[in-house]
């Protein structure tokens, strides 16, 4: 085992810092959804431009075909240098093109692919219903099969960034009748079709980043289906494993950075006095540290294996709530500081805020620990 | 960049956790059989980082850990790690305790079961003293006794590595501990039923076993990575180390705790071995804790 780099991968890292130090834009990421995503097309744009997007997609679709390794140094070179979080090209980046990559089609994958990579097209996920959460399978929207047509009715919520989206993963019933994880099918749907309707959900935190989507006679093209009519369950699943496993990179080298800031910050208001506040920081640092060895041992495992290690679900758990201890730290620095928030605040207090979503979003805290005591440890499902 | 243990690291884990299976079952922990230690040195472990010049395998601290984890699961004795780190920065030849702070002068010696001379930590400094066991009493942990000694002469050991290096390995016997206590829980969670079916269905149950597997998972990680900066020479080397231990440590502790709650009233007996894990970790709390300066 070693944590050494090669030297090749210690100048790839130079060339990522030298590039972002010179192409970070100064200006923080706009709150209102239309400059915001004006904001993530352009950054997104100059990425691609300059091959830094999909430093491990293969080299056919736009990316730059490396290994998970050079992905993660890119990774934690763009939190050091405080590049902008990826905001709406979340979805496409991180679950939506792994998805395709995995599973779709030639033809499906030489359209999207670089259209993702260079931030043309914004991705939403259509996963979650009013009726199926945790309990994805109780999905009720329906496209019925007509001609090489799907006729799509129903709704879906917590959408983020449908308001701005291209195109949707949306995950339907297309068996009518069908049960369970039976009969769904994981299609890619254009988000101008006749017949959507979108309504924005205002968040806690005054932001406005997911919506409710509305299906009305909504036809999608049979040859928009990735991995085959009726086999939805098994690529949604292979989704949820990018969406829980390599896509949170990222936010674990920026946690491991603003615990760092915080205490840097501690330290010169005098707060790193109080026995308390400097026992948790402490705690913190060597949480964030362990988190990027657990990292580190995931990405080694999966290439030496080829796939990502059983316990993502792991890490998966420990960084949401790890997330949110760290965002709570930020806040108890604040002080009465927190009493000021207001809506359209873009500060710590928004964070910690939207910070609630770690632990329910892409599969609650406790069904990540269903799901670690069932699959990694063999305990027995409840009856 | 690798922290997944190579063919090589992981068939030495494989045949240690084989031998310590059967010669150093937990339930006997203690009662250890008499002349255990001739055996546990005859199998190398207290110098698998002295180079083959000096007679020993030459291998890196990160594989050194990931067997002293496995050691750790079965409560083996305190004392390999002394020995291990008085043998590769002092050179000594033979078995050495390990010596703790016993007030402002004296010394609690741990395991000083057929010693003379101890490694002594104190004030973040390692030293060696030689000492005359009288009889050895009980500590917490049913598998280590110690005496108590008043004063001693140190001779400073002047490595700043001495320290690190076992600072790794009480890490890797935490990392041990919260493993056996994870693993006995889990195991009572298929086995005992109530209700009309095994407890581990309770997701109550359930989610206690999940958090003690992060725990476990948490400080294993950050084990290697510490393990590797020493190997390594990292310039950050005591903050991953005393992250480490203090990782490894708390998820001893929290899963030694939890495995009895798991167990219910079984859990609370002294026949029963879910307690030991949990001692083991209360005693390894007390030895050479990192200072939060490290942390910070
Ligand atoms: C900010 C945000 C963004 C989101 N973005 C998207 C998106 O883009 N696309 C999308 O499809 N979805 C999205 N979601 C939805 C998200 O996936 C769901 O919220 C999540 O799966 C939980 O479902 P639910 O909200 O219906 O809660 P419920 O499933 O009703 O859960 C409520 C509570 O019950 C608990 N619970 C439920 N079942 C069990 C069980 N079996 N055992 C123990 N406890 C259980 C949960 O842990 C939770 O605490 C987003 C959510 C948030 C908060």
């Amino acid at each position: 085992m070693r944590i050494g780099f090669t030297p090749e991968q210690d100048r790839f890292r130079a060339e990522c810092r030298d590039w972002l130090g010179a192409n970070v834009p100064a200006e923080r990421r706009p709150l209102n959804a239309a400059d915001a995503l004006a904001f993530d097309r352009a950054w997104q744009g100059k990425l691609f431009t300059a091959g830094w997007a999909g430093i491990d997609w293969p080299t056919r679709y736009g990316g730059r075909g490396l290994s998970l390794v050079e992905q993660v140094i890119w990774l934690e070179e763009y939190a050091r240098a405080h590049a902008p979080w990826v905001g709406a090209n979340f979805v496409g980046l991180n679950h939506g093109g792994p998805t395709l990559i995995a599973n779709a089609s030639e033809e499906q994958k030489a359209y999207h692919l670089p259209r993702i990579l260079s931030g043309e097209a914004i991705w939403c996920q259509g996963f979650s219903e009013p009726g199926a959460g945790s309990d994805l399978a109780g999905i009720r929207t329906t496209g019925r099969v007509e001609g090489d047509e799907l006729v799509v009715n129903g709704s879906k919520i917590w959408t983020s960034f449908a308001n701005v989206a291209d195109w949707q993963e949306l995950v339907l019933r297309t068996e009518p009748g069908s049960q369970r994880q039976a009969g769904l099918s994981w299609t890619i749907c254009d988000m101008r079709s006749p017949g959507i309707t979108i309504r924005p959900i205002r968040m806690m935190n005054g932001q406005t980043e997911f919506c409710e989507v509305f299906y009305d006679d909504v036809r999608i093209p049979v040859a928009n289906v990735v991995g085959g009519l009726g086999n939805g369950w098994k690529v949604a699943m292979s989704t949820l494993s990018f969406e829980r496993g390599t896509g949170f990179i990222a936010d674990q080298v920026k946690n491991m950075i603003e615990v760092d800031e915080h205490i840097g910050r501690a330290r010169s208001s005098g707060l790193l006095d109080d026995q308390r506040i400097a026992e948790d920081l402490a705690l913190l640092r060597a949480e964030v540290a362990a988190l990027r060895a657990m990292t580190y041992r995931n990405v080694s495992e999966a290439a030496r294996t080829g796939q990502p290690g059983a316990e993502a679900s792991l890490i998966r758990l420990f960084t949401s709530e790890l997330a949110q201890r760290v965002e709570r730290m930020a806040v108890r620095l604040i002080g009465d500081g927190i009493v000021d928030f207001a809506y359209g605040d873009d500060d710590p207090v928004a964070e910690y805020l939207r910070g609630f979503a770690q632990t329910i979003a892409g599969g609650s805290a406790q069904i990540q620990r269903n799901i670690i005591g069932e699959r990694l440890l063999g305990l027995p499902r409840g009856r | 960049m690798d922290l997944h243990p190579g063919p090589d690291a992981e068939a030495l884990r494989a045949a240690t956790a084989e031998w310590l299976v059967s010669r150093l079952p937990l339930d006997r922990a203690s009662n250890r059989p008499a002349g255990l230690w001739d055996e546990l040195e005859a199998m190398g472990w207290t110098a698998l980082t002295l180079s083959e010049d000096k007679g020993g395998p030459g291998l890196d601290h990160a594989t050194e850990a990931l067997v002293f984890a496995e050691l750790g699961r079965h409560l083996a004795p305190l004392a390999l790690i002394s020995t291990a780190v008085a043998r590769r920065w002092t050179g000594l030849d033979r078995r050495a305790a390990l010596a703790i702070p016993d007030g402002a002068a004296g010394w609690r010696v741990l395991d000083p079961e057929g010693a003379d001379r101890a490694i002594a930590v104190a004030d973040q400094a390692l030293g060696l003293f030689a000492f005359t066991s009288g009889e050895a009493r009980p500590t917490i942990d049913l598998s280590t006794r110690q005496v108590r000694i008043g004063d001693a002469s140190l001779d400073p050991i002047e490595a700043p590595a001495a320290l690190l290096h076992l600072r790794v390995l009480l890490a890797a016997y935490a990392v041990g501990a919260a493993d056996a206590a994870r693993d006995m829980a889990v195991e009572y969670a298929k086995l005992r039923e109530q209700f009309g079916q095994p407890i581990g269905a309770f997701q109550a149950i359930k989610h206690i076993c999940a958090d003690m597997a992060v725990q476990s998972a948490v400080a294993r990680s950050q084990l290697y990575y510490a393990a590797c900066a020493l190997q390594e020479g990292d310039a950050d080397v005591g903050f991953y180390i005393a992250a480490a231990q203090m990782l490894a440590v708390r998820a001893a502790i929290a899963n030694g705790r939890a495995n009895i709650q798991v167990h219910g009233g079984i859990g609370m007996t002294d026949e029963a071995r879910a307690h030991l894990p949990l001692k083991r970790a209360h005693l390894l709390e007390h030895i050479a804790p990192p200072a939060l300066r490290a942390l910070l």
